[in-house]
């Protein structure tokens, strides 16, 4: 498996790789940025594993811009078939060479009807196919059946599709493969080991402020700072859903859509305002319960620390 | 003597030997767990290779990339990392005596292989990889290992005690593990009950007319896919009611453990349902769904305003009235896990879990004491109960996994 994968030498050094995530909008720490490099040096899978919400996705797509490559998505669900992940016959249009075919009185071979250009590409067989290099990106792989699973690992150890009827299509460019798990079902050993493993977590405080500052330029600052310390505490809590990257990118959008300029003060309004937005952080009832405004007005208090000076003197 | 002299100076003398210090890797990593197998090992030897020397310190990323298959080793690792290449910089570690492990520095070992590949006339890195890195681990040198295989970590106990036997006061690791297994057999082997609506299964029996023509639509006409279909099985649904007033107050522990088992055991299947009582009823199961350590805790905060004393029957009641009034069906199982005190008329049980019969669910009682409890409400209530089930250790729920169906 590894024997076969030669470190090719093209790939470019982890600092560069960084630097393009970065232009492409993508702030990764200098671990994941090494992981990424080696999948790609090693022509390895990579499986990103975390909490939804923490930019499992979103590093695929960035991949694919930092390098220039186009990104092929596949999104698996309970019954995926090979029909939708990899290739299927184009039925229709056989028919119709049948038909014509039997206008005209040349006979029609099976050879003819059962070539690639009756072969309808769904996204596995594109990556493999295309001409370029692209980044393939296997989305929620838990949610795909075993058996779907199981016919992946040809694909990902050999970058090859067999078809029946036309033999083995193994591919002109590896594509750089990412693969994305929630952990609603326990992946296969077999999978496990055919890849690279990362485990994406929630991001620090001065790594999230990074991310939204990044992605959100016009938000204050100051918004920014304060709502990131409210979500990394409100982490800290014990919530159903932890609310992720993309959760603390929509609740600073809002805010900074209804215009403020720094985290609403304990005014009846702006207590008001901020049960009214934190909706976009907390998506379930028993969470919504949990963090009562008493809570949230402590979560908020914790954000300034009056220092022992400051208060002597006060 | 001779031979005591030369065996220092062979292994450490100066000559880095970056195969072996990576194998010695590789062995730790697998005497804790991880599949560390011969690809992993030739792949960290490539990432070696691969990394700038100057860029040493992200071979800890790269390798950690490589050998962890999840999240369990992805939390170990830094650990495993440092204890073999850095042991210097761990605290709180207990160190061995007398094991005199030769020094390791990374950038040494990074430097030796790169100097080793460019001696080999700078062929490609397979040259090195490709033979030496499998010989190297099919010796099984393990430097850090004192005695291969031999169980030196293990702190004296033996895995093959009986632990499943004694009263569940402590739990270690194990125990919880073979009771998820149970749970799991447990939930798997409730009786799945057929329904009179079908389902699509590709293996199905009957032809799915409407979707096969749907399908065929592709083909010009030609029912090229036909669809199956199969008659629907239901899980049974199954309600543990866990009693956790004082007298109960050493068995709740080993309950609501057994009761999150089946939480865990069955996401997706039979989907159980755990309520507390003592005063009265309250649901815990999403509290279950998460694997917290504070589970007991929050099962106290839950319970806290309740009165002193048991009420079984009026606790039932709630349950059937409120909690499971839509999901109590024929099919249902009712687990009550109680030692049978009730604060209510002794009649009251009776004619609660009568309403839980009503509505088609089978009552299973467990109880901790050894014999069936004979207060006067569990007594009126026994033609209610399917069975008692005596529970106070997991040998107990093992045995009587049979039972339950």
């Amino acid at each position: 498996m590894a024997g076969s994968a030669q470190v090719s030498q093209a790939s470019s050094p982890p600092n560069i790789l960084g630097e393009r995530l970065h232009e492409a909008g993508y702030i990764a720490d200098e671990g994941l940025v090494t992981t990424l490099w080696l999948a790609d040096a090693l022509q390895r899978p990579l499986l990103v594993e975390g909490d939804a919400g923490v930019g499992k996705t979103s590093l695929a797509t960035a991949l694919a811009r930092a390098g220039g490559r186009r990104l092929i998505r596949l999104q698996c669900h309970e019954g995926l078939e090979l029909a939708q992940a990899a290739y299927e016959w184009n039925y229709g249009r056989q028919l119709l060479a049948i038909r014509l075919h039997e206008a005209t009185p040349g006979q029609v071979k099976e050879a003819d009807l059962f070539s690639r250009e009756y072969l309808l590409e769904r996204p596995l067989l594109q990556a493999i196919s295309s001409p370029q290099p692209c980044v393939l990106l296997i989305d929620e792989i838990d949610r795909a059946d075993e058996a779907f699973e199981a016919f992946l690992l040809e694909v990902l150890s050999d970058y090859q599709i067999t078809v029946p009827e036309l033999g083995t299509l193994t591919a002109r460019q590896v594509p750089q493969v990412v693969l994305t798990s929630n952990g609603t079902r326990e992946l296969s050993d077999a999978l496990r080991r055919r890849c690279l493993y990362h485990w994406l977590d929630y991001p620090g405080l001065a790594h999230e402020i990074n991310i939204v500052r990044k992605t959100l330029p016009e938000a204050e600052s100051a918004l920014v700072e304060q709502a990131v310390a409210f979500v990394q505490r409100l982490r800290g809590e014990d919530l159903g859903k932890v609310p992720g990257v993309a959760e603390t990118l929509d609740w600073v959008r809002a805010l900074h859509r209804l215009g403020q300029v720094k985290l609403p003060d304990d005014s009846a309004a702006g207590t008001a305002l901020l049960q009214h937005t934190l909706s976009c952080l907390l998506k379930t009832r028993d969470d919504r319960f949990q963090v009562t405004p008493e809570r949230v007005r402590q979560l908020i208090e914790g954000r300034r620390s009056v220092g022992v000076a400051e208060k002597s003197g006060a | 003597m001779p031979e005591l002299r030369s065996a220092p100076a062979a292994n450490p003398a100066r000559a880095v030997q970056p195969l072996q210090a990576i194998a010695g890797f590789a062995a730790l990593l697998r005497e804790h767990g991880l599949h560390v197998g011969v690809a992993e090992q030739q792949a960290m030897v490539q990432a070696a290779l691969a990394l700038p020397l100057a860029r040493h310190r992200q071979l800890q990323a790269a390798w950690r990339a490589i050998n962890c298959h999840g999240v369990a080793d992805w939390r170990r690792w830094p650990d495993l990392f440092a204890r073999y290449w850095a042991p210097g910089t761990l605290q709180g570690h207990t160190k061995l005596s007398g094991q005199t492990r030769p020094s390791r520095d990374l950038r040494q070992v990074v430097q030796a292989l790169q100097d080793q590949l460019s001696a080999d006339g700078g062929g490609s890195p397979r040259g090195t990889t490709g033979d030496q890195a499998p010989d190297t681990a099919l010796d099984g040198p393990a430097p850090v290992s004192d005695t291969p295989g031999a169980p030196h970590t293990r702190g004296g106990a033996s895995a093959t005690d009986p632990l499943h036997d004694r009263a569940l006061a402590q739990w270690l690791p194990q125990d919880l593990s073979r009771l998820q297994q149970l749970a799991d057999r447990i939930a798997q082997q409730l009786r799945q009950r057929l329904t009179r609506r079908w389902a699509a299964a590709s293996q199905g029996r009957r032809l799915d007319l409407r979707r096969t023509l749907r399908n065929s639509l592709a083909t010009g006409g030609v029912p090229a896919h036909p669809a199956w279909r199969r008659p629907r099985q239901e899980r049974p649904r199954l309600f543990i009611l866990v009693d956790v007033s004082r007298s109960m107050e050493l068995h709740a522990q080993l309950f609501l453990r057994i009761a999150r088992a089946f939480v865990v055991a069955s996401v997706g299947s039979a989907g159980a349902r755990v309520f507390v009582f003592h005063t009265r009823l309250a649901e815990v199961t999403p509290l279950l769904q998460r694997d917290s350590s504070t589970v007991q805790e929050k099962i106290n905060a839950v319970t806290a305003g309740f009165g002193g004393g048991t009420r079984i029957a009026t606790s039932v009641q709630d349950f059937v009235q409120v909690h499971a009034r839509a999901q109590l069906r024929r099919g249902a199982r009712v687990w009550l896990l109680s030692d049978g005190f009730d604060a209510d008329p002794p009649g009251a049980l009776a004619a609660a879990l009568a309403a839980v019969r009503a509505r088609g669910a089978a009552i299973t009682w467990f109880h901790p004491t050894s014999s069936a409890p004979a207060s006067a409400a569990a007594l009126a209530a026994q033609p209610q109960v399917q069975r008692f089930v005596r529970l106070c250790s997991l040998r107990d729920l093992a045995d009587a996994a049979p039972l339950l169906r």
